[in-house]
């Protein structure tokens, strides 16, 4: 079974008395991730491993009794499931009762996004429970209709579930009585596991997608740059790592070679995909893209807010990276620089962040969208003595001939 | 329909879907739930046959 192992022999099982078949346990997850934070290859993945793991299942005479992305993780690049409890006894005769909850958290966002070019995260984000089929089928063009699967999972499954709200027929009865046997719930998996693996997100070029080829760095300053990323990796010896903009995700790989895991997060999900997806090819379990905007960041919800934490809650950073980030959040973001270092400050021990000039070209471009004065804050002296009354720097370099200034700081107590 | 055994409400549409969904298999079993209702209709099912009051 894939993220539990069993044990054999331990202190754990010592502790557990009668009737106890066997004791599990789970490898620790380093950082917990959310649906609407994954991008698409990983929702991908994830639903691809959940239908699989079904397959298997009802091999063995086993059923998953739900199907949430909520019980799968990731390990890096990797998708795991985690609920060992959501096995059980398959039912002659019955339903895969999670086929409608498959529909509305896995199959309905991947197919928003691959057939329609919508994101699917911030619908995952504003409903926890996902898109229903009629929905999306709502948002179905004609075309779209005959497409492979629009008809049975979508345009079927919408007008089905209209037609049974209101009937109390025992349909579950009726269909096991007509010989209704789990080859028919293999078949409907089986066809979504063809369905979902041959789904691609082709978008139109992001903003950021090709800003690894546009930065203003040559190819020295980008060395010295790294070499800086790596002292500093090195001299504060982070556990936790976050990369806030983390781009191609180069600085994130350079904190991997000595942080146990680095989150890499950013706002741009065509990126983050693409990360991802590199580090999937790679097999890579130590960092984990995700796709999450600072200034938006994801909330805690359900319950009293309570059932899905936000970000800062998860685990806190020892060190973060916030490289070529500022002019986004303060000149795009409008949060003023003070008030980024403050939640800085508390967020994480150390940052190595860089301020980026007035006038450098990607922050001038900025910058022109804006009036004359509506970022007064926007200049290195205020930046310098903001961050030295919130940080102790620990040391600064100066790269772009003085357009762009890298420190390293320790968050002051 | 309510579902006792599964703490997710699995959508009875949901649950019929699954049977056109399951390929060349699945044509019998939709066709026999049809054939039943029909036969139950008629009233001329026998008793063992017969699924819950409608």
């Amino acid at each position: 079974m894939i993220g539990t192992r069993e044990v054999e022999e331990s202190p754990v099982a010592d502790g557990i008395h009668g009737g106890v078949a066997g004791v599990l346990e789970h490898d620790v997850i380093p950082f917990v991730s959310y649906p609407y934070e994954w991008t698409f290859s990983m929702l991908r993945d994830a639903a691809l491993l959940q239908l699989g793991l079904l397959r298997r299942s009802l091999d063995k005479g086993l059923i998953l009794k739900d199907s949430t992305p909520f019980n799968i993780q990731f390990r890096g690049a990797e998708p795991v499931f985690i609920d060992v409890g959501s096995f059980e006894k398959l039912r002659e005769g019955e339903p895969w009762a999670g086929y409608r909850q498959f529909c509305m958290l896995f199959l309905n966002p991947l197919l928003l996004q691959a057939w329609k070019d919508v994101p699917f995260q911030p619908w995952l984000r504003g409903s926890l429970d996902g898109i229903s089929p009629q929905e999306l089928r709502n948002l179905l063009s004609l075309r779209d209709r005959f497409r492979r699967g629009a008809f049975t999972h979508v345009v079927m499954h919408a007008r089905l579930e209209r037609r049974y709200e209101e009937r109390d027929d025992d349909l579950k009865g009726e269909l096991k009585k007509a010989g209704f046997k789990k080859e028919l719930i293999a078949a409907n998996v089986k066809g979504l596991e063809r369905l979902i693996g041959r789904l691609r997100w082709e978008p139109p070029q992001s903003t950021w997608s090709d800003y690894g080829l546009e930065t203003t760095y040559s190819s020295e300053d980008a060395e010295r740059k790294a070499r800086f990323v790596r002292a500093a990796v090195e001299s504060e010896g982070p556990k936790l790592v976050w990369d806030l903009g983390c781009n191609e995700g180069v600085h994130a790989r350079i904190a991997a070679e000595t942080a146990d895991y680095v989150v890499a997060m950013d706002a741009d999900a065509l990126v983050a995909d693409r990360l991802y997806n590199a580090l999937r090819g790679e097999g890579r379990q130590n960092i984990l893209p995700l796709s999450v905007n600072v200034v938006d960041p994801p909330p805690g919800l359900g319950w009293r807010g309570a059932e899905r934490k936000p970000l800062p809650q998860r685990g806190r950073p020892d060190l973060t990276l916030a490289l070529a980030l500022i002019h986004h959040v303060s000149i795009a973001g409008n949060v003023p620089i003070a008030e980024f270092l403050d939640w800085l400050r508390r967020t994480t021990r150390s940052v190595v962040i860089e301020f980026v000039s007035p006038d450098d070209p990607m922050a001038r471009r900025l910058l022109a969208r804006k009036r004359p004065n509506d970022h007064p804050d926007y200049t290195e002296d205020w930046f310098d003595r903001s961050l030295r009354e919130r940080f102790d720097v620990v040391r600064s370099e100066t790269l772009a001939g003085g357009q762009r200034t890298l420190h390293l700081a320790r968050a002051r107590s | 329909m309510t579902s006792p055994l599964s703490y997710i409400d699995p959508g009875s549409g949901s649950l019929f879907l699954q049977a056109l969904a399951g390929g060349v298999a699945a044509v019998g079993v939709i066709g026999k739930v049809y054939w039943r209702r029909v036969k139950r209709l008629l009233h001329i099912g026998k008793p063992e046959d017969e699924g819950s009051p409608s």
